[in-house]
C-alpha cells in the first residue's frame, strides 16, 4: 500500500517531507519542546481546524500539533488580514473596461478563493460567523449593486473580528454598505409644523436600523443572564426594550449620507462616482457641519416625541422600563456615541453574541455553563472576540465532546458552505489561473444561495440563512433542542446542494475535462484526487483516506464497511481508479454523517 | 429506502408524540397507523380541498392595498400617507391617487348597504384581484392582526393582553403561522390542522408519506404539526435529478446505481447522532418522494395548461397547481395545505418610484411592482385551478406579519400591526369587506367598517391608533385562520387545539367561507 500525504498526517506524529519553510522551524521547536496543549491525536488536531477553520489540510495538522492549540490561534489571531476589496475593485474595473458586465459573482469567486487558500483561516471563518449575525446581503435591491463596497463590508468584519465589540458594532453602523440595507443611509429628521402639543410631524425617522441593531446585533429580545437563560418576571421574560424605544432611538440614526457628499454647495443626496466615496464610513450631517436650523442640517435634534430640548431615552440596562438619557441636542457623533456606549455595556451583549458565536464554530446546543465562560470572557476582557473566539475553541466543551451514544445532541450540522471548502481544502483544490481580467473564478455555474439556501453575505432577509433557536421539528423541538442549521435543509436543498457538490468532485478533479476540444474546466478550483487514486486497488485503504481527511478519523464501522463495498464492487466492475475516487468523495459529502460536525 | 421503512419511521415518530401531546388529534393517526376500523368512525366529508397560502414576507403595506373611494375618508387617507422629504424621489408621499368615478379599480363592499361608505378602490396594479372581487370570489378581511384577546388603546397602555414582541419581524411571523401568541410553541396552525384532518382522512388515499402540508417556500412554521410535523419541500423548478446517481434506479450494474445504492443504504442507517440521523430522514424523505412524483409531476397528462409568469410568485403557484392536479389524479390526499411566500415587502425605503406611473409593472422590487408580481401571479393560478374545475376546491389566502405605518419616514414606512388580507375561492362569499367583530367586543376594538385612518392631534390622538398610524387590529389571526379550517373540515377537537383563544373573540370565525 502506497502512503498517502493524508495517512502520513493523521497516523504519524512526524510531519511530511513537504512543508514550508516556516513549519520546519516549527517542527524543529516540537521536537525539542511538545507544547503543553498539543492535540493528542493527527485527528483531534483535524476535528479542531475543521471548528476553527474552512476545513484541515495535512500541512495545517502537522503545524498545529508542533503548535498546540494556544499558539496556533494566537498565531492566527496576529496574521494579516486578507482583503476582498482590493482584488475585487480590480477585477471590477478591468471587467468594465473590458466591456464586460460585473455583479456579485466578481465578490463571491474573491470570497470564496479566501475561504479556500487565504492563510489567516480563523479570521476568515470568524468574518463569516459575524456576516451571519451583522447580516447585509445581496438579495436587497437596495446594495445588489454594490459589489466593491459589500467587498469592503466583507473586509471591514474581517478587520474587526479580532477587536473590540464595540469598534465592530461602531463600524458596522457608519458603513454606507449597512445603511443602504437597513435604511440609515439619507434617514433624516421628521417634517413637523407647529409647536407644543400642536406640533404635528408628517413624518418620522426610519426605524429600520434602530430595531435590528438591538434586536440582532447586540441584545436581543429577552433580557438574558451571562448563561443565555432568560431573565424572568413573575414567571415571564423582561422584554429588552419596547417600541417607544424603537421611535426614539431611529431619532439617534438620522443625518447620514456618503462620506464625500459636497458640503458647500451641499448635496447631501450625492452619489459618489469613486468606490472609496461609496465604501467609506458614512458622513452624518448634524450640527458640527451645520447650524440647527440651516436645511441641510439633517440629524434629528429633538428629543423624545420630536420635541426640542428634551433627552432622547433609549435602551436602559434591565430591561423594558429601564432608559439611558441620552443628548439629543447635541452633534451627530457625540448622540450616536452615546448610544453606542447604550448598546454596547448593556449586560446581553455577551451572552447573547456568545452564544450565536458558539453555534457557528462548535455546537448549536451549548452548555449554560459554556455560554457563560465565554461570555465572562466577553466580559472581562472588555468585549476582545479575539479573547471570545480563543475561549470558544479551547474550552473544555469544544474540545472533549462526549462519548457518542444513542440520542447524541453534540456539535451541530456543517453549514452547507462548510463542507464544500472543507472538501477542497482536503484534497488540496488548485484553482485555476487568474483570467485576463484578473480573476480567479470558483463558482462553476453559481447559483449557491439557492442551491445551499446559504451564500457569504447572501441572506434572504437580515434573519440570516438559518434562526438561532430555530427547532427541526421531531426529536429537536420535542426535546427542546436548537438546529438552525436544519432551517435550510430539506427534501428539495438535500437535492440541489448535493448537486452542486457534484460540480467540484465529479466534475472538478484535475485530468477532468468538458467540451470540444475537450479542455479542463477553468471556473472551478480542480481537486487532487492523487491521495485515492494511489491506492485505487486497495479500496479499504481508500476508505482510510477519506476518514482521515474528511472526518478526522471519526467514520462508523458501517459507514466505512458500506463505502469500501461500493469502491470493491466499482473495482471488480473495471471502473477507473478516477471514478472510483470522486464516487467515494461525492458519496461521504452526501452522507449523514460528513454532513454533521462533532 | 423502501416505504415501509418510511411508514415505520413516521409510525415511532407518531408513537413518541403520543407521549408528549396526549391530545384527541395527535391519537388519530396512530389509530390509522394501525389500520383499526375505529379510525373510520371520524372519516372527513368526500370531495377534495386544498388550502393555499400566500405569505407577504416583510410586512406588507396593505392599507394600498384597499383604500376608501369616498372623498370624505379619500382624503383622511391621502393626508395621512403624504409626508414627503424629498420630492424628487417621492413626489406623492406614499399615497395613492384617487380614481375617476367610473374607474374599474372601484369596488363597493356588498356587507354595507350605505352608498355614502362602501365604495373602495383596490390598488392599481391589482387588476385581475379587483376582477375576481367584482365575480365575488374574492373577499377582504380589514384590520386583521395578532391579539391574546380584544383590547383596545386602555388596555394597550396598561399592558393588559399586549401580544409580546409586537412590530418584530421574526416575532410577528411567528405569531401569523401559529394564530396565536404564545412564545413557547413551534406548532403552525396549517400543521395543527393537518394533524386533525390526517385523523380523520384514514385510509382514503393512495400515498400516506405524502405530507398533508406541501411547501414551495422552504421551512415555515405555519406547516408544522405534532404528526404532520414537516411539510414536504420542493422548489419552484419541481424535482431535479440528483446528479451521479440513477433517477430512479432500472436495474443493472452501473456505477450510478453503486453510488445509489451505498447513498440510500447511509441514508437509511440509524445514527446515535440525532443531526446525522434527521438528515438522513430528511434526504431519505426527498428520495422516496422523488420516486412517487417525478414521472408524473407537471408532465403530460397532469402537466398545468395555463402559462404562469416567469415570477418567483408565479413560479411557486406554478408548482403548487401541479401538485393539486397530480394529487387529486392520484388520490394522494383529500386535503392538502400549501405555503408560498413572496419577500420584498419590508419597504423602509424605495416603497415608490416615479417608475411606477405608467406601464406595470416598472420598478418591479417596490411596493406597486410587488403587488403587481402577486396579482399576476394569483390571476394565473386562478385559471389554472378554473382550468382543473376545482374552483370550489381551492382556497387561496394572504398572510404577512403586519401592516406598516400610515406614516412615511420620507421614502417608504415601518412596522405596523393590524392590516387588510384576502381570500379568494369558489367558495368564498366574496365581493366583501370582513369587518365583523370590530362592533361590540365588550367595548373593544374599532368602531364601523374600516378603520378612521386619521392621526388625530397630539392632545386628541385616534383612539384606535398609534401616533403613526399603527392600527390595533380588529380581528384576531385567529378568527381569520380558524375560518379557513372550519370550510376543511377541521373537528371541534381540531379547531379547540390549534385555536385555543377562539373563543375570548366574539363572532369567532369571519363567515366568508361556509362551515362544511
Amino acid at each position: 500500500m502506497k502512503t498517502s500525504a493524508w495517512v502520513v498526517a493523521i497516523f504519524l506524529l512526524a510531519g511530511t517531507a513537504s512543508v514550508h519553510a516556516t513549519v520546519h522551524d516549527q517542527l524543529f521547536k516540537g521536537t525539542f519542546d511538545i507544547p503543553a496543549d498539543a492535540p493528542t491525536s493527527a485527528a483531534d488536531a483535524a476535528r479542531f481546524l475543521t471548528q476553527a477553520t474552512f476545513g484541515p489540510t495535512p500541512a495545517d495538522i502537522n503545524y498545529l500539533m508542533a503548535q498546540g492549540y494556544s499558539e496556533w490561534i494566537d498565531e492566527q489571531l496576529a496574521k494579516p488580514v486578507t482583503l476582498a476589496e482590493p482584488t475585487v475593485e480590480a477585477v471590477v474595473f478591468a471587467r468594465t473596461n473590458g466591456g464586460l458586465s460585473v455583479g456579485q459573482t466578481q465578490r463571491l469567486n474573491r470570497t470564496y478563493w479566501q475561504f479556500a487558500y487565504a492563510p489567516d483561516q480563523l479570521r476568515q471563518r470568524m468574518a463569516f460567523a459575524l456576516s451571519q449575525i451583522f447580516v447585509v446581503s445581496d438579495q436587497s435591491s437596495a446594495i445588489s449593486q454594490d459589489v466593491v463596497p459589500m467587498a469592503h463590508y466583507q473586509d471591514l468584519l474581517a478587520n474587526d473580528a479580532f477587536g473590540y465589540y464595540s469598534t465592530l458594532l461602531n463600524d458596522v453602523t457608519y458603513s454606507p454598505t449597512m445603511g443602504k440595507y437597513l435604511n440609515t443611509y439619507h434617514n433624516v429628521a421628521p417634517v413637523c409644523s407647529g409647536s407644543g402639543s400642536n406640533k404635528v410631524c408628517s413624518t418620522s425617522p426610519d426605524e429600520n436600523y434602530a430595531r435590528e441593531v438591538m434586536q440582532l446585533f447586540s441584545v436581543g429580545l429577552i433580557m438574558l443572564n451571562m448563561d443565555h437563560s432568560p431573565v424572568l418576571s413573575g414567571g415571564l421574560p423582561v422584554p429588552t426594550y419596547d417600541q417607544t424605544i424603537i421611535t426614539h432611538t431611529a431619532q439617534v440614526f438620522t443625518g447620514f449620507t456618503y462620506s464625500n457628499a459636497p458640503t458647500n454647495p451641499a448635496n447631501f443626496y450625492y452619489t459618489p462616482t469613486d468606490y472609496a466615496g461609496q465604501y467609506n464610513p458614512m458622513a452624518c450631517w448634524g450640527t458640527e457641519l451645520f447650524s440647527a436650523n440651516n436645511p441641510n442640517m439633517k440629524h434629528d435634534v429633538n428629543g423624545d416625541d420630536e420635541v426640542f430640548g428634551v433627552p432622547l431615552t433609549v435602551l436602559g440596562p434591565s430591561g423594558v422600563g429601564s432608559v439611558t438619557s441620552i443628548n439629543a441636542a447635541t452633534d451627530c457623533s457625540i448622540e450616536i456615541g452615546a448610544e453606542m456606549v447604550a448598546i454596547a455595556s448593556h449586560p446581553n451583549v455577551a451572552p447573547f453574541i456568545s452564544r450565536q458565536l458558539i453555534q457557528r464554530f462548535v455546537t448549536s446546543n451549548p452548555s449554560p455553563a459554556y455560554i457563560q465562560r465565554v461570555a465572562t470572557v466577553f466580559d472581562t476582557a472588555g468585549n476582545d472576540l479575539g479573547d471570545v473566539i480563543k475561549a470558544i475553541l479551547t474550552d473544555t466543551e469544544a474540545r472533549n465532546p462526549p462519548a457518542l451514544a444513542s440520542g447524541d445532541s453534540y456539535g451541530k450540522l456543517r453549514e452547507p458552505v462548510l463542507r464544500l471548502t472543507a472538501m477542497w481544502r482536503a484534497f488540496n483544490a488548485k484553482a485555476p489561473a487568474p483570467d485576463a481580467y484578473g480573476e480567479v473564478k470558483m463558482i462553476a455555474y453559481g447559483g449557491f444561495q439557492g442551491g445551499f439556501g446559504q451564500s457569504p453575505l447572501e441572506s434572504p432577509t437580515v434573519f440570516n440563512f438559518y434562526l438561532p433557536d430555530y427547532q427541526q421539528p421531531g426529536t429537536f423541538a420535542d426535546n427542546g433542542l436548537y438546529s438552525p442549521e436544519f432551517q435550510i435543509t430539506n427534501t428539495s436543498t438535500t437535492y440541489t446542494s448535493s448537486n452542486i457538490y457534484y460540480w467540484f468532485t465529479a466534475q472538478g478533479y484535475q485530468g477532468y475535462t468538458t467540451g470540444t476540444p475537450a479542455a479542463p474546466p477553468v471556473d472551478r478550483p480542480l481537486i487532487d484526487l492523487s491521495s485515492l487514486t494511489a491506492n485505487a486497488a486497495n479500496p479499504t485503504a481508500m476508505v482510510s483516506t477519506i476518514n482521515a481527511s474528511m472526518m478526522y478519523g471519526a467514520m462508523s464501522a458501517a459507514m466505512n464497511t458500506r463505502l469500501t463495498t461500493m469502491l470493491n464492487e466499482m473495482k471488480s466492475g473495471g471502473t477507473s481508479p478516477t471514478e472510483m475516487a470522486w464516487s467515494a468523495i461525492y458519496v461521504t459529502m452526501l452522507s449523514p454523517e460528513y454532513s454533521v460536525q462533532r | 429506502m423502501s416505504q415501509s421503512r418510511n411508514s415505520r419511521r413516521e409510525f415511532l415518530r407518531n408513537m413518541a408524540c403520543l407521549a408528549c401531546s396526549g391530545s384527541a388529534a395527535a391519537l388519530l393517526p396512530q389509530l390509522r397507523m394501525m389500520g383499526t376500523a375505529m379510525a373510520a368512525t371520524t372519516s372527513l366529508p368526500a370531495g377534495y380541498k386544498a388550502l393555499v397560502c400566500l405569505y407577504l414576507q416583510g410586512g406588507n403595506d396593505s392599507w394600498n392595498l384597499l383604500v376608501p373611494w369616498d372623498t370624505a375618508r379619500f382624503n383622511t387617507y391621502a393626508a395621512a400617507r403624504n409626508g414627503v422629504y424629498n420630492s424628487s424621489t417621492n413626489s406623492n408621499g406614499l399615497g395613492l391617487a384617487q380614481p375617476a368615478s367610473g374607474n374599474a379599480q372601484i369596488v363597493t363592499d356588498l356587507n354595507n348597504g350605505n352608498s355614502a361608505t362602501n365604495k373602495y378602490f383596490l390598488h392599481p396594479n391589482l387588476t385581475n384581484l379587483a376582477s375576481l372581487y367584482k365575480s365575488n370570489k374574492l373577499a377582504f378581511a380589514v384590520n386583521v392582526g395578532s391579539l391574546k384577546a380584544p383590547i383596545n388603546m386602555a388596555d394597550y397602555k396598561a399592558g393588559t393582553s399586549v401580544p409580546p414582541q409586537l412590530f418584530s419581524h421574526a416575532d410577528q411571523t411567528g405569531q401569523w403561522h401559529q394564530a396565536n401568541t404564545s412564545t413557547t410553541t413551534a406548532l403552525g396552525w396549517g400543521g395543527l390542522c393537518a394533524d386533525d384532518l390526517q385523523g380523520q382522512d384514514a385510509n382514503q388515499t393512495s400515498n400516506p408519506q405524502l405530507s398533508l402540508c406541501i411547501s414551495i417556500a422552504g421551512a415555515n412554521r405555519f406547516e408544522i404539526g405534532n404528526i404532520v410535523n414537516n411539510p414536504y419541500q420542493l422548489s419552484s423548478s419541481g424535482l431535479t435529478n440528483l446528479n451521479g446517481m440513477c433517477n430512479p434506479c432500472s436495474g443493472g450494474a452501473s456505477n450510478s446505481s453503486l453510488r445509489d445504492s451505498a447513498l440510500n443504504d447511509l441514508l437509511a442507517a440509524t445514527y446515535p447522532s440525532d443531526f446525522a440521523a434527521e438528515y438522513g430522514n430528511v434526504f431519505g424523505d426527498a428520495r422516496a418522494l422523488f420516486s412517487t412524483l417525478k414521472p408524473n409531476l407537471n408532465t403530460g397528462t397532469y402537466a398545468v395548461s395555463t402559462t404562469f409568469p416567469n415570477t418567483t410568485l408565479g413560479n411557486q403557484l406554478k408548482m403548487v397547481a401541479a401538485m393539486i392536479k397530480l394529487s387529486k389524479a392520484q388520490n394522494y390526499a383529500t386535503r392538502q395545505i400549501y405555503f408560498v411566500q413572496l419577500g420584498g415587502f419590508d419597504l423602509h425605503s424605495g416603497f415608490m418610484s416615479s417608475a411606477d406611473a405608467n406601464n406595470p409593472p416598472g420598478n418591479t422590487s417596490d411596493h406597486a411592482g410587488l403587488l403587481y408580481q402577486v396579482d399576476q401571479a394569483v390571476n394565473a393560478f386562478w385559471s389554472e385551478i378554473s382550468a382543473q374545475t376545482l374552483t370550489n376546491n381551492v382556497t387561496l389566502f394572504t398572510m404577512t406579519e403586519f401592516a406598516r405605518t400610515l406614516q412615511s419616514n420620507g421614502s417608504g414606512a415601518d412596522h405596523a400591526w393590524g392590516g387588510v388580507h384576502f381570500a379568494l375561492g369558489g367558495a368564498v362569499n366574496g365581493g366583501r369587506l370582513y369587518t365583523q367583530g370590530m362592533n361590540g367586543l365588550n367595548g373593544k376594538g374599532i368602531d364601523g367598517a374600516f378603520p378612521n385612518q386619521s392621526y388625530g392631534t397630539l392632545t386628541n390622538p385616534n383612539p384606535n391608533a398609534f401616533s403613526r398610524g399603527q392600527f390595533i387590529p380588529g380581528l384576531s389571526v385567529e378568527q381569520y385562520a380558524a375560518t379557513f379550517a372550519k370550510w376543511m373540515n377541521v373537528s371541534g377537537t381540531g379547531l379547540t387545539a390549534a385555536f385555543p383563544n377562539l373563543g375570548s373573540f366574539p363572532g369567532g370565525t369571519l363567515g366568508f367561507l361556509p362551515t362544511a
